[in-house]
């Protein structure tokens, strides 16, 4: 092949730059005035809380990073500012569909935020991907999401509800505990953790003396209680929703019941509301998943280190974060991640910089892990009792051995 | 067995503590012919009532009945003038109460949460004995106790206002026929009226012990509690406010044994029971006295 002669060079060269200077033009125009993050949030509802916590903690972010002159975009080489754009689904399913369409279609937001739990995620992981778009994906982890590859799901602030309970089996292994009653909430959330715990104890040779789910808007647990006790358990784990737990330990608490061991999911996650309404001496000997910021996270490779979002979050808004707000800001700090290693922004880079960005990347709540199902991996949480310390009480992680802060009162005393 | 004795006897306190969950709603639309669908927002005013009463200004949350009584004839007598009237006046009463009472349900949901905020709240549990009492050797919270005598004795209360009080006769006769009360010279809206307020009242003071049967309040529960009243209703009798009782004694004791023996479908009990009911006996199963009263 022979070289080509200088004024053909040139051409090309000239060509070449025409060529760049429109790609950078088109760039330029391209990028939008604001990064519209689309999210929904529950004022009222069972979901309230929990719901409202992860909005605040998304808020939170928001206003750190516009702060700074907003959030660095890799696709267009600048800094832009994010802005929320959020409708109150009340809780409803029904409702959430409608403002999830609502948010693609017509307010056409350039990421998509899941509101808090499966509940109200499940409606909007068909909705993304029929509309090809990437759903953020901050607590909603009913296994029943991950269940095949899927470039338009991202669970980023929880892990998958398959994995949470793994530790507590084998914490119950590990005890010698053999007679175990397991009550769960017959929803996707709570169904598959007690499936899961349930395979990994009869790997272990244990067979659950009590199995058994209840409506999810479960709010009377005296006779089930009763109907427990019958079976002579060692330890009840109850897999719920935060009024399932109140309703649940208000029940034992009342009922005069004592058993060696009891698990529930939200004292570890919403401490402060079920302590206000359950007392903290009936929460005493209670086992739980402990999440951030009861559990802290030093090292850290993006954003604020647990310790330091709590004494940021706790001037900004005058109160305590919970692991809601937590998750809530991870969410933020994962989309802005994401936005500053997507080379083109679209939703199937973001996607990609997400797939780039696990295993790679640890944040306030432990390490991010997602697989290519969506599911997050990493972020595990151990297993803790609450016990009586002075007046008040503490939160002990009891396992695994290598997290654990001291050692479990088992069997638990009667009060 | 035991299984067995511990749900009847729980399924008969739970239940006629949803009598009177359920007796206010019926009372309403026995009197009036309107549908309250507020019912529900009503019953969680109560428990908020006796929220305040305790953590608020640390009296024993029994205080919130009487302040339940007293907020039902505040907010009961205005509202029935300024609606119920005008209701009556239009050519399809049941269906437009319907409609404006699920707005109003609506707006008391949201003020409450304005107010109180959209988490969870409780009652101390010790207010009302932090013990249990048996009966056949199966023992239940104290507070469910409080909460079905404090029920017994409401039903009581308004049977015998209808059978030993001229009022009681008088409301009586506007359930039976609203037309033939008007032409005998009974003052239908002032009766009417004070039936209004005893049901919105009924409803109220059910609230108080809400907390307690179902662990904590949150303004989200109206219109549950609204659906599982109208099924105990239809159950026992719509319009007939004492079949209630018998609604929610089989809601109750349904409820219990399904939660016993299979718990998942549990919360399907009232809807099941109302389907069976209304297939078998439309008129409730005490629909006949309806008519014989």
């Amino acid at each position: 092949m022979s070289a080509p002669s200088p004024k053909t060079f040139l051409r090309r060269v000239a060509a070449g730059l025409a060529l760049s200077a429109t790609a950078v033009a088109a760039h330029a125009a391209a990028a939008p005035a604001d990064i519209k993050i689309g999210t929904l949030y529950a004022s009222s509802g069972p979901f309230a809380v929990a719901s409202q916590g992860q909005y605040e903690g998304l808020q939170f972010w928001a206003a750190a990073i516009n702060k700074e002159g907003g959030v660095f975009v890799k696709a267009f080489n600048k800094k832009i500012p994010v802005k929320i754009v959020a409708y109150d689904d009340q809780s409803s399913t029904s409702t959430a569909t409608t403002l999830y369409n609502q948010l693609i279609t017509q307010d056409k937001v350039d990421v998509l935020v899941a509101d808090f739990g499966s509940v109200l995620t499940s409606v909007a992981v068909p909705l993304a991907a029929e509309h090809h778009m990437l759903l953020i994906d901050p607590t909603g982890s009913g296994a029943n999401f991950f269940t095949k590859p899927t470039d338009y799901l991202a669970d980023v602030s929880i892990p998958s509800s398959t994995v949470w309970p793994i530790p507590l089996a084998n914490y119950i292994i590990q005890q010698k505990i053999k007679r175990v009653a397991i009550l769960y909430g017959a929803n996707d959330f709570d169904a598959s953790q007690a499936t899961t715990l349930k395979e990994v104890l009869a790997k272990a040779g244990i067979k659950p003396v009590y199995d058994h789910g209840v409506p999810t808007t479960e709010s009377n647990y005296t006779v089930l209680l009763h109907t427990i006790a019958a079976t002579h358990p060692d330890a009840v784990l109850e897999f719920g929703y935060a009024p399932n737990d109140i309703a649940f330990l208000r029940g034992l608490s009342q009922s005069g019941l004592h058993f060696p061991m009891t698990f529930t999911i939200f004292p570890g996650q919403l401490l402060g509301l079920i302590t206000k309404n359950v007392g903290a001496k009936a929460l005493n000997y209670t086992y739980t998943y402990p999440t951030p910021p009861l559990v802290k996270y030093e090292k850290v490779t993006y954003g604020m280190n647990t310790a330091d979002f709590v004494k940021a979050f706790q001037a900004a808004n005058k109160k305590e974060p919970n692991f809601l707000d937590c998750a809530g800001y991870n969410t933020g700090l994962i989309v802005q991640h994401m936005l500053d290693m997507s080379p083109q922004f679209t939703q199937k880079d973001f996607h990609q910089a997400i797939m780039d960005m696990s295993g790679k990347t640890t944040t306030l709540l432990g390490a991010f892990d997602v697989n290519a199902n969506g599911a997050q991996l990493g972020q595990p949480f151990p297993v803790a009792q609450i016990v009586p310390e002075g007046a008040g009480s503490k939160m002990v992680v009891v396992y695994p051995q290598d997290k654990a802060t001291g050692k479990a009162v088992y069997p638990a005393p009667q009060q | 067995m035991e299984l067995l004795e511990y749900a009847i006897i729980g399924g008969i306190l739970y239940g006629i503590f949803f009598s009177l969950v359920g007796i206010g709603l019926n009372l309403i639309f026995g009197v009036m012919r309107i549908i309250n669908l507020a019912h529900g927002q009503f019953i969680v005013l109560g428990a908020y009532a006796a929220w305040l009463v305790s953590r608020h200004f640390g009296f024993n949350p029994l205080w919130g009945v009487p302040v339940s009584i007293v907020a039902a004839a505040v907010i009961g007598f205005p509202l029935y003038y300024a609606v119920v009237p005008r209701l009556q006046r239009s050519g399809d009463p049941e269906m437009l109460s319907f409609i404006l009472f699920f707005g109003i349900g609506q707006m008391l949901e949201a003020l409450t949460v304005l107010g109180f905020g959209a988490d969870q709240r409780s009652l101390p549990s010790e207010a009302l004995g932090a013990g249990n009492i048996g009966v056949l050797g199966q023992e239940f919270p104290d507070s469910w106790w409080w909460a079905a005598a404090f029920s017994m004795a409401a039903i009581v209360a308004l049977w015998l206002y209808f059978t030993r009080t001229k009022l009681g006769y008088a409301t009586r006769a506007i359930m039976a026929s609203r037309d033939e009360a008007l032409a005998t010279g009974i003052s239908v809206n002032k009766v009417s009226a004070l039936a209004f307020v005893a049901g919105l009242a009924l409803a109220g003071i059910a609230g108080v012990f809400l907390p307690y049967l179902l662990g904590s309040v949150s303004p989200d529960l109206g219109d549950g509690l609204t659906t599982t009243s109208f099924a105990i209703v239809i159950i026992g009798s719509l319009g007939n406010p004492l079949g209630t009782v018998i609604g929610g004694l089989v809601f109750g004791l349904g409820t219990m044994l399904m939660q016993t023996y299979y718990s998942s479908w549990s919360n399907l009990v009232p809807y099941v029971l109302l389907l069976v009911i209304v297939l078998i006996r439309p008129t409730g199963l005490l629909g006949k006295a309806v008519r014989s009263v």
